[in-house]
């Protein structure tokens, strides 16, 4: 039987916004394929795991007093992170877990957070902290090798500059800086966003990527996931983008 | 200037009557660009201020203090329609005050938004605050919880009147260390009732020690992070209770505070909660025991707050649910009820709604018992079908229905009993589309 071993950090922490609806997300659509699904926990008073052993590390996103919590931890797991993701282990990271991983995170009252620096982008908070970006967002996305137009809501005063591979490119909404063009991060093994709602909610396809990857580590060959019921799903998303795009 | 501006309010206040508008909040608002936002700063105010806070039961409360005092034979004033920001209460004092700004009551009762606290209370001299709770309502347009609860204790820094906290909330219970110069601060809290969990039971936060950073040791859980909590560290959390609920019992429902024995209408915990606020501001202002229980006997509301419709002879509960813990209680309620049961939950994303419906995933419909249908309907109809699909409940069972009227036909199809949850815009058009129903099909409404 397959099965996929997940590491939610920090889940009594950063959990925003529906964050937590995530590892729901992917629960429910390994259950429905009978696919094992084993969602390990890790936090701050947890002993240090075998990151490597996991297929999918995944953390979300907390408001900028559980980001520090968590900051100083974080650089203890440093060394575990990078060979899990250098070995293949698929990231998932939302908003102040996708900060994190980068270089560094600038706040509002300019204290500067180290974050893991596994990719090259930073983040500096906007110095107002009332200029947030919030709101829906509509993304362009290419990763599953088709145009897939995805939804979700962003809430964030950072702004993330210097990323080479987005996610996406933005059809409403902000993305990674006030106004922008484009959103998120995208590795064959990592996708990080702003998005919350949570999301997967609507978007069932990034799931199934994330899924499908970790099976095909696993195999070493290509995998067909068995296709789902998600009539409700591509309403939800239809009522959404055609709402959103339409102003 | 004064006196201008008062005339200038009061004069846009009786136009407004005589166009048989409610004034609302308008007044308010063109005094606050006239004062450059300081538009409660010129009213003279003379009688005692006490004001309600918290992210719930605001309403519930402040109506319930306003009652001790009236049935004591004082002449009170408050912002009963929630107009509970600067504005709001600018515009309710000018509708009350003379043209000199001043105004005759005995007490000022007034709910205030968490983040006007210090807003309106630095321009009106306050001489008690009541805070209930602070859970995640809202985020988007509130800010971060963390902000709003850092603006609130700036505010208790310099405050040496009364603060009469919840105890069980940590959120709430730090700000009583805020001004360690101030000798009126006071707790209320319950002791666990039937359904308290060892374990946290529902998304939440503080779960971490304000003061040293160390998490937080709970003795048990009321609802969400509501319940008896200490900090090993640092000893926050040890303090000796002003009134305290115990013996509750939800089934009659009854529980006692000061050995005396309340009788509630609404049977939830949090309705416990508000009500031992209540009898801790009656305590403190030394209210006659016998008009105490009356309000607290006889307190109910009826808007959309458990309130009952009969759809046919199909008996109908409507709750609102504004956050996830309000939609975790009626969840609560539904399953400490025996027999099958159909829910109908309406969802929109308005502006006042906070845009954002994520909290829905907060929500634990893991729980669901006896539940034999779901339809759902609001401006995000397909978003909760989704929310409550993911967390196992059969597709098949769910009808998505965004036209209001079509869902209360579709919900009324069947017999047995039902369930409404309704978050905060779609109260209002959920009431009246039940009002309809029950007039176009027959049945009742209290």
């Amino acid at each position: 039987m397959n099965k996929i071993k997940i590491l939610h950090m920090y889940a009594d922490m950063l959990d925003l916004y529906g964050d937590g609806g995530n590892m729901e997300i992917i629960g429910y659509r390994c259950k429905m394929r009978g696919i094992e699904c084993i969602i390990d926990k890790y936090s701050v008073d947890s002993p240090m795991p075998d990151f490597s052993s996991y297929d999918l590390i995944y953390i979300g996103g907390g408001a900028d007093l559980e980001q520090q919590h968590i900051s100083e931890n974080l650089q203890k797991c440093r060394d575990g992170i990078e060979s899990a993701y250098k070995n293949g282990t698929f990231l998932f990271l939302i908003c102040g877990g996708y900060q994190l991983l980068g270089k560094y995170y600038l706040d509002a009252d300019g204290n500067k957070i180290s974050g893991l620096g596994l990719f090259g982008y930073y983040t500096e908070a906007e110095p107002n902290r009332r200029k947030r970006c919030i709101g829906n967002i509509v993304l362009r996305t290419e990763f599953t090798g088709k145009t897939v137009d995805i939804v979700g809501f962003e809430n964030h005063g950072g702004q993330t500059r210097n990323v080479k591979t987005p996610l996406g490119s933005v059809l409403c909404g902000h993305g990674n800086c006030t106004g922008g063009t484009h959103e998120g991060y995208f590795e064959k093994n990592v996708i990080a966003t702003y998005m919350h709602g949570p999301c997967l909610a609507k978007n069932p396809e990034i799931s199934d990527y994330i899924i499908k990857y970790c099976l095909e580590r696993q195999n070493g060959s290509s995998v067909t996931l068995r296709p789902l019921d998600d009539r409700l799903e591509n309403d939800c998303r239809r009522v959404m983008i055609s709402r959103l795009l339409k102003k | 200037m004064d006196r201008l501006l008062i005339l200038t309010g009061r004069i846009i206040v009786k136009l407004l009557k005589l166009c048989r508008r409610n004034a609302g909040n308008l007044p308010g608002i063109i005094l606050w660009h006239l004062t450059k936002g300081k538009c409660c700063k010129m009213f003279k105010i003379d009688c005692p201020i006490i004001a309600v806070t918290g992210t719930n039961g605001k309403t519930s409360v402040t109506n319930c203090i306003a009652q001790l005092f009236e049935q004591s034979g004082k002449k009170i004033i408050i912002n009963r329609e929630g107009n509970n920001l600067d504005t709001g209460i600018c515009s309710l004092l000018l509708r009350y005050c003379d043209s000199s700004g001043k105004v005759d009551a005995d007490y000022l009762i007034l709910e205030t938004d968490e983040s006007h606290v210090p807003v309106v209370y630095s321009q009106l001299k306050l001489e008690t605050l009541v805070v209930l709770n602070f859970f995640r309502d809202q985020l988007d347009r509130n800010g971060e919880m963390e902000t709003l609860i850092q603006k609130i204790n700036s505010f208790c820094k310099t405050f040496d009147g009364n603060l009469i906290l919840n105890g069980d909330d940590p959120n709430t219970a730090r700000l009583g260390r805020a001004n360690p110069e101030n000798k009126n601060v006071r707790y209320f809290n319950a002791e666990p009732y039937k359904f308290a969990t060892d374990t946290i039971f529902e998304a939440s936060e503080g779960r971490f020690c304000p003061f040293c950073g160390n998490p937080l040791k709970y003795d048990y859980y009321q609802y969400s992070h509501i319940g008896k909590f200490t900090c090993t560290e640092c000893g926050f959390g040890n303090y000796k209770p002003y009134i305290t609920a115990c013996n509750i019992d939800l089934e009659k429902p009854v529980f006692t505070a000061d050995r005396h024995e309340y009788s509630p209408v609404l049977s939830s915990i949090y309705n416990v909660y508000n009500m031992t606020a209540v009898a801790g501001t009656a305590k403190l202002y030394g209210i006659e025991p016998k008009i105490t229980d009356n309000v607290i006997s006889h307190y109910t509301v009826n808007n959309g707050r458990m309130e009952t419709f009969m759809l046919g002879d199909r008996k109908t509960t409507l709750n609102l649910a504004k956050n996830p813990v309000g939609a975790n209680m009626t969840l609560r309620v539904m399953n400490e009820m025996h027999g099958e049961k159909e829910l109908l939950f309406v969802l929109n994303d308005n502006v006042a709604d906070g845009l954002d419906v994520s909290w829905i995933w907060d929500i634990n419909f893991s729980i669901f018992e006896r539940v034999t249908r779901v339809v759902t309907s609001g401006t995000r109809a397909y978003d909760i079908a989704v929310r409550i699909k993911c967390s196992g409940y059969p597709a098949e069972k769910i009808t998505v229905c965004p036209e209001l009227d079509t869902a209360v036909n579709e919900l009324a199809k069947t017999s047995g009993r039902k369930f409404v949850i309704a978050n905060y815009t779609a109260v209002q058009p959920t009431r009246t589309a039940l009002k309809r129903y029950i007039t176009e099909n027959g049945g009742s409404h209290e």
